[in-house]
């Protein structure tokens, strides 16, 4: 039988889920997610983390206990950095480490350090994956290639503005598909990081809300690398994190190509990037007079709280086209 | 120029001196205060650490008294603090103030913009390289004594026969060093200071505890941060140690030797460094265990990334080595009984623990 | 006959107890403190001269809680101690072998973990009420419950709800969701016994190996509820002694024993002093930019205690 590999079903998992699916299968392991999160994975989260972690390693940590009793390896990998000079939050970096001493009884953490920023790095990824794997270099490689161009796929379906959970399965099924049809009337930029956003838990199904209420979404996936470029070196200086420069720089190019009613920034409770973020975020939209408006959610956020304040959002923009 | 820059622990003497001597106007910040605090939360994000709040508010308040540029650190992350600066100058404008930032991000990350900065002071003050570079030499040998005094100070206090002469005279000392200006004034008053602080009545048979300080740079140095947490537990009779100094990598330190020996020593649990002190914080902690200290405590900012992963492996340290760990949490909202209060059921604890020796009980307390 | 006074003064309750050199509670006073420390402990001395059997002779006191140095300088205490030493010790001594105390007053609470009689690891709660007395007390007062009943309430649910939130604030928005939503009020204050409980579990419980035997004390204690509620997490029996809301002074007491029986004699003022005017004056020192407040305590007029500064050049006048 095929060896199985756990993959938690967050942080990583809606940028790169297809990308490391392709991988593992393609050197013979059979992938295992945890289910979406729901209210056990983060409540078992919270009972090992330390209380002033944020949300989404609460998270991480539920669906990691989630998977270990199912599966022979766990895959957690250590994201480093994929670009020079940036480089992923402090608990990214310490996470297999974090995991191995919060949860007892965890089966074989296979934790590679992704560092993907000259082909000399790529070289040491597909060693260190050979080597923990037991599989051929040759065939990491050949692996890697294939997961890239499943990634590829994958990515342009994001940029066409299809949701993750959407796009995996179109992937999967092999289809192409036109893009999605934006029939609202508002535009609203919805920025914050994928695995905050995308999940509907924790953001208390808050794109669904929104669409609800007759607004084209805009979220950082549908910018692809190249409608990025102009915007990278805008700040005094960037981020150090990949995903923080991302909703600034996305921030930026919305900003730049018009037409957005408001911005909708989603962050974590006691997230400490976004505590940056948000405030670089807010002085650029008070700047601009573009509304804004944060939304923190947080293990005890209800789908009513939320529902308030972005019915109230959507009412004041809408307010204010009407007396323009 | 006006020119003011963060405080933190006694490094505002030399910087003072260095600024002062390139033929600037300083404009020293003031000890941090609930003031400062108070102005510093008003204005900075909710989930910022400490240290941003409370840079934010002595910017503001040396703002109030005239500074027109502020000289501080930056950062290459992952840890927020290089950030700050850049943060704080657009929050800074956003109230009104037109001040200059001037930041300095460590030379080998950029060492042109490192030097032009540098010559930018240096002219404004109509100085020269060379004299520039006498007296960074001077106020470099200003830090170290300064650091030098300080540490005597952790050494006496735990055996002074009265509580708070060692305090007494080293608020003396550091007086007497700002005082001095040139290089032999600046050894005599290392001289005169080792002696004023020898010279406290203490008792030698005593045998203190001992217990390392690890956590986040600022909140470590600064004592107004940390509730004084060294001088508390020197006087109630416990020898404290830390390895983080402004000067640390000049001088050989008998716990922590370099950076390099911290990763490795720290590799069993932590496998690649994480910004800020995180990966010092496991390393030394393992460090003191293996160097006979009787506990450790932690003080990290609230929301301090690196310190949060730092504490969330510690247990685990704990429990191998035997050493009992105590995290204290540092923000707007700590209060000084409360500190006192874990302090002092921490010192019992390990007194019972020496006393008890040998059973397998260590374990990480607080928050 | 000997007895050793125990005084524990914190922000909610001041308890006094008066032991006998075998440990036995002699006398024991709950006492709220309403924000006057002073006024309220010498009322309870006044209380216990009154109600004490007059052989008895104090031959050494104890303080502890947030209020242990005012009190201590008042009543001339032998040993002033932290609440958690003081706690252990009550609970040691009267559950022998007990291995986790938890401890939820009005404002704070702790877990503390011994093995083998010793204290080897401790926490408190961090900022805010979850996981305190005063959670209860708010949602008791939203549901207009008194909050004696809460606990014979809670033992009648039969299908307890789930009220999420950390702080009282979130906990009261769910909760009145959830009786909008048809759920009976036995139910619901379930919920908040075992909300309760979570939240101190998840917060000053975090990462501590909590084993049998397990002592609940302080004032919640009284609340069969939270009892239950525990039991009910935990999967063990939980104790409450007998003394549950005054432990911390007994602790001060015992402590104050072993500090006669060592030492042999005493500083205690002697209950006189209950009839002594004590002030307290506090001033803004200005001889730094720290602007200290430093609190003064006078005895008829005479400055007997000062402390608050942080350098300590106003701690050390008066001995």
């Amino acid at each position: 039988m095929k060896p199985s590999i756990g993959f938690p079903a967050t942080l990583f998992y809606f940028t790169d889920a297809p990308f490391w699916q392709a991988f593992w299968e393609n050197i013979g392991f059979n992938v295992v997610y945890s289910s979406a999160t729901n209210k056990k994975i983060l409540d078992e989260g919270i009972k090992v983390t330390v209380t002033d972690a944020c949300v989404p390693i609460k998270v991480y940590h539920g669906h990691v206990i989630a998977l270990k009793d199912k599966v022979d390896y766990l895959f957690i990998p250590r994201y480093m950095n994929l670009e020079k000079k940036e480089t992923f939050c402090p608990k990214f970096l310490g996470l297999p480490d974090m995991v191995r001493a919060s949860i007892p009884g965890i089966p074989k953490i296979i934790a590679p350090d992704i560092q993907l920023v000259n082909p000399l790095s790529r070289l040491r990824l597909c060693k260190e994956l050979a080597e923990k794997t037991g599989a051929s270099f040759a065939r990491v490689a050949h692996a890697l290639a294939k997961a890239g161009r499943v990634q590829k796929q994958y990515i342009k379906l994001l940029q066409q503005g299809y949701l993750p959970q959407v796009a995996m399965k179109l992937v999967k099924s092999g289809r192409t598909a036109g893009s999605p049809v934006k029939e609202g009337d508002l535009n609203i930029a919805v920025l914050g990081y994928p695995y905050q956003i995308h999940d509907a838990h924790i953001s208390v199904n808050l794109l669904e809300q929104l669409k609800q209420l007759g607004v084209n979404i805009w979220t950082m996936e549908m910018v692809s690398q190249t409608m990025l470029r102009p915007y990278r070196k805008v700040m005094s200086k960037n981020h150090f994190w990949h995903f923080s420069n991302r909703v600034m720089w996305s921030l930026f190019y919305f900003l730049n190509k018009g037409g957005l009613d408001g911005v909708i920034h989603v962050t974590a409770f006691a997230c400490g990037p976004d505590a940056m973020v948000d405030k670089f975020m807010e002085l650029e939209l008070k700047q601009r007079k573009i509304p804004f408006m944060p939304i923190t959610v947080d293990e005890h956020s209800g789908e009513a709280g939320v529902r308030t304040r972005l019915e109230a959002f959507v009412d004041m923009i809408r307010h204010r086209r009407q007396l323009e | 120029m006006k020119i003011s820059f963060p405080h933190m622990g006694t490094s505002h003497i030399a910087f003072k001196h260095l600024i002062e001597h390139l033929g600037h106007e300083v404009v020293p910040p003031p000890a941090p205060t609930s003031r400062t605090l108070d102005l510093g939360v008003k204005y900075a994000p909710e989930f910022a650490c400490v240290p941003l709040k409370m840079l934010l508010g002595t910017y503001l308040e040396v703002l109030e008294k005239g500074a027109d540029t502020i000289i501080t650190s930056g950062g290459v992350g992952p840890c927020r603090a290089g950030l700050y600066p850049h943060l704080h100058q657009k929050i800074l404008k956003d109230l009104g103030y037109d001040c200059k930032i001037i930041i300095f991000d460590p030379p080998l990350h950029n060492l042109k913009d490192f030097f032009s900065k540098i010559n930018y002071i240096i002219k404004k003050g109509g100085k020269s390289w060379r004299q520039f570079w006498k007296e960074f030499k001077t106020s470099w040998l200003k830090l170290c004594v300064l650091d030098d005094v300080e540490i005597l100070s952790h050494q006496v206090r735990p055996y002074e026969l009265k509580k708070g002469s060692t305090t007494k005279v080293f608020k003396e000392c550091l007086h007497i060093v700002d005082q001095a200006q040139t290089r032999e004034e600046i050894l005599d008053a290392k001289r005169i200071c080792e002696k004023k602080l020898k010279e406290v009545p203490q008792d030698p048979s005593r045998n203190p505890l001992k217990i390392g300080i690890i956590g986040e740079i600022y909140v470590v140095l600064e004592p107004f941060m940390n509730m004084d947490v060294e001088i508390t537990l020197e006087e109630m009779g416990v020898i404290t140690h830390r390895s983080i100094y402004l000067t640390q990598w000049s001088r050989q330190n008998i716990i922590v030797n370099t950076e390099g020996s911290i990763y490795k020593t720290a590799y069993p649990y932590l496998k690649k460094k994480i910004g800020g002190h995180g990966i010092n914080s496991i390393g030394e902690t393992i460090l003191y265990a293996r160097n006979g200290f009787d506990g450790v405590i932690q003080v990290a900012p609230f929301t301090c990334i690196p310190e949060i992963v730092a504490k969330s492996i510690l247990p685990e340290v704990s429990k191998d080595l035997n050493i009992p760990v105590l995290s204290l949490t540092i923000d707007e909202q700590t209060a000084k009984a409360g500190v006192q209060t874990r302090l002092e059921a921490f010192v019992d604890l390990l007194e019972q623990k020496r006393l008890h020796g040998g059973l397998n009980y260590a374990r990480v307390s607080g928050h | 006959m000997q007895g050793f006074l125990g005084i524990d003064v914190g922000s909610v309750s001041t308890n006094l107890v008066i032991i006998d050199e075998n440990i036995n509670v002699l006398e024991n006073l709950y006492l709220r403190t309403k924000g006057q420390p002073i006024k309220v402990l010498q009322e309870g001395l006044q209380l216990l001269k009154e109600q004490m059997s007059p052989q008895l002779k104090i031959m050494g006191v104890g303080t502890t809680g947030s209020g242990r140095v005012l009190s201590g300088a008042i009543v001339g205490a032998d040993v002033v101690k932290n609440e958690i030493t003081a706690h252990a010790i009550a609970a040691s001594t009267m559950v022998p072998g007990v291995q986790t105390i938890l401890e939820i007053g009005g404002q704070d609470s702790k877990i503390i973990i011994l093995r083998d009689g010793i204290v080897t690891d401790f926490a408190m709660n961090t900022v805010c009420a979850a996981g305190t007395g005063s959670f209860l007390d708010q949602q008791a007062d939203r549901l207009h419950i008194d909050i004696s009943e809460f606990g014979t309430l809670a033992l009648r649910a039969t299908n307890p709800v789930r009220i999420a939130g950390r702080c009282t604030v979130f906990a009261e928005s769910d909760m009145i969701h959830k009786q909008q939503t048809g759920h009976n009020t036995e139910d619901i204050i379930a919920g908040l016994c075992e909300a309760l409980v979570r939240n101190y579990l998840n917060n000053v419980g975090k990462g501590k190996e909590i084993l049998p035997p397990i002592v609940f004390q302080g004032g919640v204690a009284a609340n069969a509820g939270i009892k239950w509620a525990f039991e009910k997490q935990l999967g063990f029996e939980v104790q409450v002694p007998k003394y549950f809301d005054v432990m911390g002074a007994i602790g001060a007491a015992i402590l104050a024993r072993n500090h006669y029986r060592e030492n042999g004699g005493s500083k205690f003022k002697g209950f006189e002093i209950s009839t002594s005017d004590f002030s307290a004056t506090s001033f803004e020192c200005d001889g730094c930019a720290n602007l200290c407040e430093i609190i003064n305590i006078y005895q008829d007029g005479n400055i007997i205690a000062r402390w608050g500064g942080r350098c300590g050049k106003w701690d050390h006048g008066i001995q």
